[in-house]
């Protein structure tokens, strides 16, 4: 931290918080508000006077409230820029009688109450998201009573309680009584692992920070009586085993089984866990002086902020979404950021760094070129068409349509990821696909359905899941019926509702439109539209006496070659079973109901024109009507 | 916020209900009989 603060390349922001992003790639633009800090940064040379006159005591954020600061200080020992600051919500100085004490102490003169939040408007080429997370707060585990029990902490304050530079000066003490404890368990996978509690997941960290912690102990304190409560002990890192073997043969003993209670003595404030052993099969007893909770760890509180302001996405968990697992682990969806670090995923230091030095590497990359190459199936907007009616740029998953009320989209190019969700969306056909337009698509269907279209299984696949899984499926040999055709689009959002129409229209007995599951959608959440298009056309197919039925939807993931095939299975039946009669009747209804479709949209259009044309005249009225009142009346 | 929705398997035809959640991300609907993504809302679900 301190090296970047020297470095005259990197411009360090503290206090500061990004509050609205626009551009793209390359050119992005920034506004970040950064709050003021009442301290000139530049002349304190934290000579510390201001914090010891200073009246208000308020419990140490830093040091987990196990120690006090006051409201001017510095957040801790190694913070950039080492330069004091206050709070304002702590200090007197922002009531109307101001308390100012420090600043009659400064001999710096670099205490300013007047100073108000900035903001900053800066322009990048790309971000690094490294946000990290939060740890969990164990309060409403009222079995383990943290909140009610001095001498249960948490690992995040047994961390401060070791550390030298914490408010013991590293004397590792009791909370209830300052002693040293001899007799400690550690409790892990708290708020990780669990249905009623925390989260699902396991936290990644926990298992070795305790394996580190019982170590400090043995190295501090031999004579400390150390008991792990565990589930499983994940050691899965370089050397982690190893460093595993070494706290057990330092004497630190690991029970197998988590306690479901905690009680506390009220007089000696000493502890007692009751635990089912599962290795032992036996139910025990244990007194203890303290009990450390090894808590896991949550994405932030504020993750949505962040998620909205950079357009990334988020896994179930609630951590942020790689744009692929393996190939991108540190791209985000939208091109020009990345994630580096426990934003991403609950990971250790090492891991963190590791992924933030890749981050930092796909940055070089990225501005050194000077130029990016994007895909060229990007949206084409046939101007006249549009109806200005701002539908693509709703759906759009990376914000590269910008419309406002009225106007034309804008299509921002390197912001597209070409997923072609906006045209299937448009209801006037005013947006062609560059290289996925309707007319190719059609072909294909036309080409599938020429001959024999009742022996085909018509099939929307999504050119990264779906339509890999197919080829799972075939290269892995699996059997399956032989009637599957597959039409390829970059995602299953690209499907709009005439096109599963013309498909049927062309006499396809059923379709089936697939894509990646919701976690897996390379187009952030493009596929969620699917869902609204199939539902929408499930409607329009009953509407016309068409059995709903007929028309299919699947999430097939690149792996999924079982889920494939089965799906072929399990559908060639239903196909079989539409006759040729229920065939040649939807073609008649949709032929039909496409002229009115088109018809419809045509009105639309036209609408539109007439609409356009007319405040067009309106505008034009008025401001020669204008231009007249400004040259006054002619003089005859 | 959550509400209990009616939905039909399009592909085995069983009738079920299962919460849908309105606000926060939406979750991929599964046909708890035979595993099918193809679940349509009910029109009572619709409402
Ligand atoms: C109890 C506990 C014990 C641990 N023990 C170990 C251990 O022994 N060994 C080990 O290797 N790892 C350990 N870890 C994991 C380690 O803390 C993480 O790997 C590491 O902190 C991740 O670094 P990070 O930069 O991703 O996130 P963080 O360290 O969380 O840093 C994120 C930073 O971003 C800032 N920030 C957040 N949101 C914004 C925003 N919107 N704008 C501006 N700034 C923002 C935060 O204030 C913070 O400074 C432990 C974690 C916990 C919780
Ligand atoms: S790392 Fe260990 S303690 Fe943490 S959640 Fe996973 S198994 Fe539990
Ligand atoms: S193709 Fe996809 S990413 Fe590109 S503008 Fe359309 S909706 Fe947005
Ligand atoms: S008509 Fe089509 S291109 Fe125009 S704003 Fe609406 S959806 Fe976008
Ligand atoms: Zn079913």
């Amino acid at each position: 931290m301190m090296d970047a603060g020297r470095h005259p390349r990197i411009k360090v922001l503290v206090s500061s918080e990004v509050i609205d992003v626009s551009g793209a790639v390359g050119n992005f633009h920034v506004k970040v508000r950064r709050r003021a800090r009442y301290v000139q940064q530049d002349l304190c040379n934290s000579c510390a006077e201001c914090t010891k006159v200073c009246p208000v005591i308020i419990p140490d954020e830093y040091q987990m409230g196990l120690a006090s600061r006051k409201a001017i200080y510095i957040p801790f020992p190694q913070a950039v820029p080492s330069a004091y600051l206050i709070n304002p919500e702590d200090c007197l100085g922002n009531n109307p009688i101001a308390c100012g004490k420090c600043l009659e102490v400064c001999e710096q003169k670099c205490i300013d109450f007047d100073m108000r939040d900035e903001i900053l408007e800066v322009d990048v080429g790309a971000m690094i998201v490294a946000t990290g997370m939060e740890a969990y707060d164990p309060t409403e585990i009222t079995e383990y009573g943290y909140s009610r029990y001095d001498n249960v902490i948490t690992s995040m304050e047994f961390e401060r309680l070791i550390c030298a530079g914490g408010p013991s000066a590293g004397h590792f003490v009791r909370p209830s009584d300052g002693e040293r404890p001899r007799r400690i368990g550690f409790i892990q996978c708290v708020g990780s692992r669990s249905s009623r509690y925390g989260s699902p997941y396991c936290s990644n960290i926990c298992c070795m920070n305790t394996v580190k912690d019982t170590l400090l102990l043995a190295d501090h304190y031999p004579d400390t009586d150390a008991k792990v409560f565990y589930m499983d002990i994940r050691a899965f890192g370089k050397g982690f085993e190893d460093l595993y073997l070494r706290s057990r043969s330092s004497g630190v003993r690991y029970i197998r089984g988590i306690p479901g209670e905690i009680e506390e003595d009220p007089q000696t404030k000493n502890l007692r866990v009751r635990v089912e052993n599962t290795l032992a099969g036996e139910l025990e007893q244990h007194e203890l002086d303290m009990v450390v909770l090894s808590v896991g760890v949550r994405p932030r509180l504020d993750s949505n902020t962040v998620q909205r302001l950079l357009t990334l996405s988020r896994t179930s968990d609630g951590f942020f979404l790689e744009a692929h697992p393996k190939l991108k682990p540190v791209d985000a969806p939208t091109r020009g950021i990345f994630l580096a670090g426990c934003c991403e995923s609950p990971k250790d230091v090492k891991d963190s760094v590791t992924q933030a030095g890749a981050a930092a590497s796909h940055v070089q990359v990225l501005l050194s070129a000077g130029r990016i190459r994007i895909d060229a199936g990007t949206p084409l907007l046939e101007e006249a068409d549009c109806i200005r009616c701002g539908r693509c740029a709703a759906v759009c998953p990376f914000h590269a349509i910008h419309w406002q009320r009225g106007g034309v989209p804008e299509i921002i190019e390197a912001a597209c990821s070409g997923c072609g969700c906006c045209a299937a969306e448009c209801p006037v056909d005013a947006l062609t696909m560059r290289h996925s337009t309707d007319e190719q698509l059609k072909a294909q269907i036309d080409a599938i359905l020429d001959e024999h279209p009742e022996d085909k299984l018509l099939t929307f696949a999504c050119n990264w899941c779906s339509y890999a899984g197919g080829d799972t499926a075939g290269t892995a040999r699996l059997q399956f019926p032989v009637h599957g055709r597959l039409v390829r689009t970059m995602c299953s959002a690209r499907v709009s509702e005439d096109l599963i129409l013309y498909a049927f229209e062309k006499g396809a007995p059923l379709v089936l439109v697939s894509g990646c599951h919701f976690a897996d959608c390379h187009y952030i959440n493009a596929n969620r539209q699917t869902v609204t298009r199939v539902e929408r056309a499930w409607d329009r197919l009953e509407k016309l006496g068409i059995r709903p039925e007929r028309l299919h939807l699947e999430w097939i993931s690149a792996a999924e070659g079982q889920k494939f095939a089965e799906v072929m299975r399990v559908l060639d039946e239903p196909r079989a079973q539409v006759t040729a009669e229920e065939i040649a009747h939807t073609r008649k209804v949709l032929a039909e109901e496409r002229k009115r479709r088109e018809g419809r949209k045509e009105k639309m259009r036209a609408a539109a024109r007439k609409k356009r044309e007319a405040a067009a005249d309106a505008r034009a009225e008025s401001s020669a009507g204008a231009a007249a009142s400004v040259a006054g009346p002619a003089k005859s | 916020m959550e509400e209990e929705r009616r939905f039909r398997c399009l592909r085995c035809g069983l009738e079920f209900t299962a919460v849908h959640r309105k606000d926060g991300e939406p979750v991929e609907r599964v046909c708890p009989r035979c595993r099918s993504n193809s679940i349509r809302p009910t029109k009572e679900a619709k409402g």
